[in-house]
Parts: C-alpha cells; sequence; structure tokens
C-alpha cells in the first residue's frame, strides 16, 4: 500500500472500506494492453458491496486477462474531507490509483439521489462534469442500472448509456475501446463505433427540442446512421449466463453481507406502480438444480453463514419448493441460515417460512402497498384482506409476534378513506393476534406500519401521472399518524421531501443535468441519507436554473406528451402502459401474465414468441 | 470436542481491521477450510472461536492468539497449513496447538503486552535527553490519566501501574522507537498510545500524536509470580 493511502487511513472511521485485499478481490499486474475498468457504486462501500449487480460485472470482466475490472465507491464524508484537504485523487479499492487513471468508469445508476454522488466522485478524481468537456485525456464515462432507462438528466454528463442486462454488452464495449485504442485512442471515433453496439445509447448524439410549455417537441439522432429507437439488452438464457462463484468477502460490515443467488430475473405481477416489474421483463428463470449447484459453490468460496435468495416476487418461483427444501438440507447442520425476502405469505410459503426460520423467528414482512380494496385494485396489486388476515393469523399461532406492513401513500386515484384503510389494517392485525388464544401465541406483539410516498417512475402505467405534493404528503402522513396511535403499532414514514426529489429527477429531462451540477457546487450528495440532504439547497440550485421541479414531479401528463424516455425501448409498448393506466381508471385488475399473456409487447420485439 | 490454540499475526493492511472484523474474517477462513467447528447453543448459534486481548484499530501484531474448538481432530500441521490458505494477506497462523479444552479463557489469563511504539518529534532530540526525560518519567509514583468511559463519562485513574516498561530502541532524526510493555486484559488495560501521550504532557516533548504508530509484540500471562511468559508457552 502507498505511503499517502496509509496515513490518509489512519485518519478515517472504518478504514477496512478502502483497503481492498478481501478474499476473492482480484490483484492484477497492470500492462500496456490491458484495459483499466473502474466499476463505480455512487453510495458507500457497504451499501455498493450488498449488491449483487456489482459482483456479476466485477467477476465477468476479471475473468478476462485484457481487463482489470476495480472498484470505485463513494467516500464517507470524513474520507472525502481528508482527500480536499491533502488534495489527494478519490482511489480504486484494488490498486488505490487514481480513478482518473481509468480507461473507462461505468456508474450503476440504482436511485435518482445518487446522482450528486455521481458528480462528487467525478470531482474528487478531478474529470471533469460535462462529456463535451473531457478528451482522450480522461477516462469514458459511461451509466447503467436501473435508473439508466431514463438517463436524460445525466445526458450532458455521461458518454454512453447501457440499457438493460449488460453482461455481454460490457465486454462488446471494451473489445471495441481495445480496437480503436490500437489504432490511437480517439474518443469521438470510439463512440461512433460504440454506437452502433445494440443496447448503447450515446446522448449526444441525439438532439432535444422543447416547445413553449416546455415540454418535448421531439428527440431525434443528430445522424441517420444513430438508433431512432435504443432497444435495451436482454441475457436470453439464464441457466448458461455467467455468474459469479468466487465472490468478494467485504471485511467492513456491509448491508447484505451473505451469499446470494438469484434464481430468477422479470416479474409477471403486473404491479402498476412498479418499475422493476416492467422493465426487467421478460421472466426467465434459473433451475434449482443450477441454482442449488451456485450456492454450493459460493457457499464454499466465500466461507458466509448465510445465504439469501434473490428476485422480484420470490414466491411465483415454479421450483421454490425444491430450491428451499434442498438448501435447508443441504446446509441446515452447518448452522447456515437462509434468508427469502420478497415472499407473498399465503400458507405454502408461511410453511416453508417455519421451516427455514426453525431456530429463531425473525418479523414478517407484508406488503399490502394500499389500504382497501378498491385502492389495491387500482394499482393491481392482487392482495385481499382477507388472505392478508389469514395469514398473520396463522402466522401469530406459529410464534410470530413481530409483523412489518409496508404501504405507499399518495398513489394515483387515492383518497382519505384508503388512508383510513391502513389504520384498519394496522387495528386489523392486532386484533387478529388478541384473536389468537394466549397459550398458542408468543408475548410482545409489534406491528410495524411504514409508508413509503409513490414515486411515479418512467415505463411504468403511472408515468403520466401527477406526484402528490410534499404538503398533500405531510398531511396524509400526520393523518395517519393521529390515527396510529396504539401501544402495539409503531408508524414510520419517508421524508417526503427526498421523495419529491426523486420524483423530480425519475421523469426529468436533459435540462436538469444543470440543476444537479449547481446543486452538487452547493454541497449537495449523499442526498439519499436524510442527515445530509439539503433541501433548501436543492430549491435554491432550480431557482437560480429557472427551472420549476413541479414540472416534473407534479404535473399530469397527457398520453401524446413526448416523454424524455420515448426513445429508449425497454419492450414493453406505449400502447400496454396507457391500457394499463385507463384500466386502473376503471378499478380493474390484470392477470398474472404466467396464467395468460398480457399483451405488453416484451414477447414481440425481444424473445420472438411466448415468454 | 477439542481446543486448538493459534497464535498469528495482524499485520500489513490488515492491521486496519476492528476487532469485529477479524473475528469474521477468522471465522469465515474457517468455514473455507471447511473445519468441523464446535457451535454455541441458542438461537443464534456462532462457532466457539475466542481471543486473548483485541487491538485497536491501526495497529499491527505479531503475538496474538486465539482459541478455537472443533468437533473432529485434525493434524495441527494440517490445520495450520489449510487455514493460512484461506486467511487474507497479513493475517497469519504461526503456530497451532492442542490444548486442554478445560483450559481458562484466553481473556482471563492476559497479563500484559509488549509493542513497538514509533514516534515522530517535532525538534530534534538527543539520546540522552529522551532518555533522561523518560527516565523521570518512570520515576512517578503516580500518573493519572483521564478516560473517557460509556456515556462520557470522565474517570481519572492512575496508570502508572500499569507501565510495566519503557525503554527507548532507537532514535534517529526525529523519529524514537520505544519499546513498552503494559498491562492487558481485564485485570487493568493500558494502550501504549496513552503511556506516550502522558509522556509528552507531563514531561513536555513536543511530538506529533498523529503520527504515532503502534505494534504488538507479544501477549503474555504469568504463573502468578508477574514473570512474562508468552500465552503460548504457559498453557
Amino acid at each position: 500500500m502507498n505511503e499517502k493511502v496509509e496515513e490518509i487511513l489512519y485518519k478515517v472511521e472504518k478504514p477496512s472500506r478502502y483497503i481492498g485485499g478481501e478474499i476473492n478481490s482480484y490483484k492484477k499486474v497492470i500492462n500496456e494492453n490491458m484495459i483499466r475498468f473502474g466499476f463505480a457504486f455512487p453510495d458507500i462501500y457497504e451499501v455498493g458491496m450488498s449488491h449483487l449487480g456489482m459482483h456479476i460485472i466485477y467477476n465477468l470482466l476479471n475473468e478476462l486477462d485484457d481487463i482489470y475490472c476495480e472498484r470505485i465507491f463513494a467516500p464517507w464524508v470524513d474520507m472525502e474531507e481528508i482527500l480536499r484537504k491533502e488534495d489527494y485523487p478519490l482511489f480504486t479499492i484494488e490498486t488505490h490509483s487514481s480513478i482518473s487513471n481509468m480507461d473507462i468508469i461505468g456508474f450503476t445508476l440504482q436511485y435518482e439521489l445518487s446522482y450528486s454522488n455521481v458528480l462528487n466522485i467525478l470531482d474528487l478524481g478531478k474529470i471533469p462534469f460535462k462529456s463535451s468537456e473531457r478528451d482522450e485525456s480522461h477516462p469514458i464515462i459511461i451509466a447503467g442500472g436501473p435508473c439508466a432507462y431514463n438517463p436524460e438528466p445525466l445526458a450532458d454528463i455521461v458518454d454512453i448509456c447501457v440499457l438493460g442486462e449488460s453482461e455481454e454488452l460490457l465486454i462488446e464495449i471494451c473489445n471495441v475501446y481495445k480496437k480503436i485504442k490500437k489504432e490511437g485512442f480517439v474518443k469521438d471515433r470510439f463512440l461512433q463505433e460504440v454506437c452502433k453496439i445494440e443496447g448503447v445509447y450515446v446522448p449526444s448524439f441525439y438532439e432535444v427540442k422543447y416547445k413553449e410549455d416546455n415540454t418535448i417537441r421531439f428527440v431525434k439522432p443528430k445522424k441517420e446512421e444513430y438508433p431512432a429507437k435504443i432497444k435495451k439488452r436482454i441475457i436470453r438464457e439464464l441457466n448458461e449466463a455467467f455468474y459469479p462463484e468466487k465472490v468478494i468477502v467485504p471485511f467492513a460490515d456491509v448491508v447484505h453481507d451473505r451469499a446470494m443467488i438469484e434464481i430468477f430475473r422479470g416479474c409477471t405481477r403486473g404491479c402498476r406502480f412498479c418499475q422493476a416489474g416492467m422493465i426487467y421483463r421478460p421472466i426467465r428463470e434459473r433451475k434449482s438444480a443450477r441454482a442449488l449447484e451456485l450456492a454450493d459453490k459460493l457457499l464454499k468460496n466465500t466461507g458466509y453463514e448465510e445465504i439469501s435468495i434473490s428476485s422480484l416476487s420470490t414466491s411465483d418461483y415454479s421450483e421454490l419448493n425444491e430450491l428451499v427444501r434442498g438448501l435447508i438440507k443441504n446446509y441446515g447442520d452447518k448452522k447456515i441460515g437462509l434468508s427469502v425476502p420478497s415472499m407473498r405469505l399465503d400458507s405454502f410459503s408461511l410453511k416453508l417460512i417455519e421451516e427455514i426460520q426453525k431456530v429463531r423467528k425473525t418479523g414478517l414482512t407484508f406488503a399490502p402497498e394500499a389500504g382497501t380494496q378498491r385502492l389495491r385494485d387500482v394499482i393491481n396489486k392482487g392482495v385481499l384482506e382477507k388472505d392478508l388476515i389469514e395469514a398473520v393469523t396463522n402466522a401469530f399461532g406459529l410464534g410470530w409476534s413481530t409483523v412489518k406492513l409496508y404501504f405507499m401513500i399518495g398513489l394515483p386515484r387515492e383518497n382519505y378513506e384508503d388512508i383510513d384503510g391502513i389504520a384498519d389494517l394496522g387495528r386489523k392485525v392486532v386484533q387478529a393476534y388478541y384473536d389468537t388464544p394466549k397459550e398458542n401465541r408468543k408475548k410482545g406483539l409489534k406491528v410495524t406500519v411504514s409508508t413509503s410516498s409513490f414515486v411515479p417512475k418512467p415505463f411504468t402505467p403511472f408515468q403520466w401521472e401527477p406526484q402528490d405534493k410534499i404538503d398533500t404528503l405531510v398531511e396524509k402522513q400526520n393523518y395517519l399518524k393521529g390515527k396510529l396511535r396504539h401501544k402495539n403499532i409503531t408508524y414510520n414514514y419517508h421524508d417526503s421531501k427526498t421523495s419529491f426529489l426523486e420524483g423530480v429527477f425519475a421523469r426529468g429531462d436533459r435540462r436538469l443535468g444543470e440543476v444537479l451540477i449547481k446543486a452538487f457546487n452547493k454541497g449537495c450528495r449523499f442526498d439519499g441519507w436524510q442527515e445530509h440532504f439539503l433541501y433548501n439547497n436543492w430549491m435554491e440550485a432550480f431557482e437560480e436554473c429557472g427551472i420549476d421541479p413541479s414540472f416534473y414531479a407534479n404535473r399530469r401528463r397527457e398520453y401524446d406528451e413526448v416523454l424524455p424516455w420515448d426513445h429508449i425501448d425497454v419492450g414493453v409498448t406505449k400502447k400496454y402502459l396507457i391500457d394499463e393506466n385507463e384500466k386502473s381508471k376503471e378499478e380493474k385488475l390484470t392477470k398474472d401474465c404466467r396464467i395468460s399473456c398480457t399483451g405488453c409487447g416484451i414477447n414481440s420485439g425481444f424473445i420472438g414468441g411466448v415468454c | 470436542m477439542y481446543k486448538i490454540l493459534v497464535k498469528f499475526t495482524k499485520q500489513d493492511r490488515m492491521k486496519f481491521l476492528s476487532h469485529l472484523e477479524l473475528i469474521r474474517v477468522v471465522e469465515r477462513a474457517l468455514r473455507r477450510a471447511d473445519i468441523a467447528l464446535k457451535f454455541s447453543q441458542g438461537f443464534n448459534p456462532h462457532p466457539k472461536i475466542s481471543f486473548a486481548a483485541p487491538l485497536a484499530v491501526g495497529v499491527s501484531s505479531e503475538g496474538e492468539y486465539l482459541t478455537v474448538e472443533i468437533e473432529e481432530k485434525i493434524d495441527s500441521n494440517d490445520f495450520q497449513k489449510k487455514l493460512n490458505m484461506e486467511l487474507p494477506k497479513g493475517i497469519k497462523f504461526i503456530k497451532c496447538k492442542y490444548v486442554d479444552t478445560k483450559t481458562k479463557s484466553l481473556m482471563s489469563i492476559v497479563e500484559d503486552s509488549t509493542y513497538v511504539v514509533k514516534c515522530y518529534t517535532q525538534r530534534d532530540y538527543q539520546y540522552n535527553e529522551i532518555s533522561r526525560i523518560l527516565e523521570k518519567f518512570l520515576q512517578r509514583n503516580e500518573i493519572f490519566y483521564e478516560k473517557v468511559g460509556k456515556k462520557n463519562k470522565v474517570r481519572t485513574v492512575d496508570i502508572r501501574k500499569h507501565i510495566k516498561e519503557a525503554i527507548i530502541l532507537a532514535l534517529e532524526d526525529k523519529e524514537i522507537i520505544f519499546k513498552i510493555t503494559t498491562s492487558t486484559g481485564s485485570q487493568g488495560n493500558l494502550k501504549p498510545e496513552i503511556v506516550i501521550e502522558k509522556l509528552v504532557e507531563l514531561e513536555g516533548v513536543a511530538m506529533d500524536l498523529e503520527k504515532l504508530r503502534v505494534h504488538r509484540l507479544e501477549t503474555f500471562s504469568s504463573k502468578g509470580d508477574r514473570k512474562l511468559i508468552p500465552i503460548d508457552s504457559i498453557i
């Protein structure tokens, strides 16, 4: 380790998150022909290292001899202060090199509130913010991840966006880079070449014109050869797809410190508020035999004491029973814990969870999302109150006494009866506990009701809907707080100002880039961390740029309005999204598309046949 | 059931691990090495590993000890080899031997540790000058230190009896290297940094306390006669 870095590490909190050298991390000898790829997660190490996607890309790229993928995280505030004071550049975890020495830096955009950290990372690496200000001496800046499906707020900042699952895509990009590097690297030549790859979007190759009312007149490619619509990429066959078997075992206590096996991608439920449920289509499963094989390798290679199953709506997995029983059989006596998040708690799942939690019963989490049947029909969340009460009654009888209930407030077409419904459900759960015979139930009932504030997202049926204003959300939260005063109930809710900013950037356009830079210069970073969120500074930045943030968050769009992300093709058609939004107005349900195809469009453009 | 005593190092970048992080590193290495571990009973079973004396973050060591309980006997050399293949660079098992399962916990037998402490002074000092200052410091009958405890409660304690030995190993330019032995463990615990801090405060040595670097050489116990014996030689 170089002396300067070592000296710095003596001065920061939790230095183990900066030292590198973890088990299964890569140490390579750097040579001239190698591509140095910095994988940047714009949050702290503990958050970034919990992200499965990072492990996939890290191992995938590092298995290739001519690429060295190193990790970059947002430094915690004490580290940032020292780096700035000592004028020392932000460094990679692997070799402690300045991040500006990378050929390519790829940011993963997991949430909108990390955008200011993207700028902070660039700034600490002395890399200019705007694509147009960077030349051949700077790294190429890539962005991917779920937020990259509407990358427009970062359009002036990043050089390239990668859309969809980037396992194959990143290697193709690196190959083009290598080819151009051999000829003497010219950034524009690289961009011209790389934009031909499916799934690659080069924002600077597109022109955006606005109308007088600030909506978009058109987005069009500057040259004919650039694709008018950029299609996301998917991995067709998950069983053959790359999966990291030797994942890094962090020293620091990261958020999800365990082995993860991804069992499927996509979701068929069709909840109308859920972006993940739309953008990750189609559904693709990994066979349970393969998942079990991966679990075995992962545990052997990491020494982890816990394994978790990862997917959306895990209960929908067609081989869940085989998988969970297999895991219990293989690892139960080795004292390896199993966690299965994202389960729908019907009686079958409950029995499985019972088996998993034989020794220790942690809390159970239910997500009815809305307080009344009417509103659950609006959002197409097919959960019945009767099922929920039945499930919690069962759970109480089996010895659980801690229950969490997740809801959203501010959903489209919500009224105060729906808020009342949340309080009612909370109380009915309490009642179900007291209806359970005393000798069967465990003491100390704890019901936690949490509400997050709904943020309309691109590529969902609610993408045209206005987000509730901050004051409206606060009113609803206060109203609910009053209704939920009960000795067994705790009520938690999200700060509505952060939700507002998330709402602005989620459906933002290119003009937000200036606001972002301005806000960063006013000290904004770690916006997702309550103690660091500077709402007033953000509002100043909007004002100085002459931009009204509520234009993005609180405005209803017409179906014929050009949306900033209309030139991106995620496979789900606009027609399907409009139909779904209309059905939501009529409070009509759409069936799970495992049962029968609901015509979202993913099967025609992406897989050419049945899902 | 068997119990293995391990002497190990914690050096290079591993010195930046906290004690909790070190525990996890060792547990996971044991699992990767496929050692048949003994687990604690109860709701949240844990492998039975105990350590002699936790190190502060940033302190390196070549004299650390732990015991681990296992279910199936394995040759101690094989055990050592297997584990060293799985441990991150900087943590190395240097001695492994079986001990009686009924031996007292390491935590309860540790008495002292010896450290090498590297300091930087703000001006040049002659050997004799520092030597005289140190002698004067050690001649004090009482050295009071304000210890900040739980809930920020300040307690004044006399640390003199916890300083067992302090000598100058080397002095060159503005760098002084001390060898310091202090109490360690439940009967009294004193960090060598505090010894230097008090030396600076009471005797007025111009020193850059921020640049202090500490390395533990050995952890000791005694047979009641206060004669220092390395842990692995006493059990």
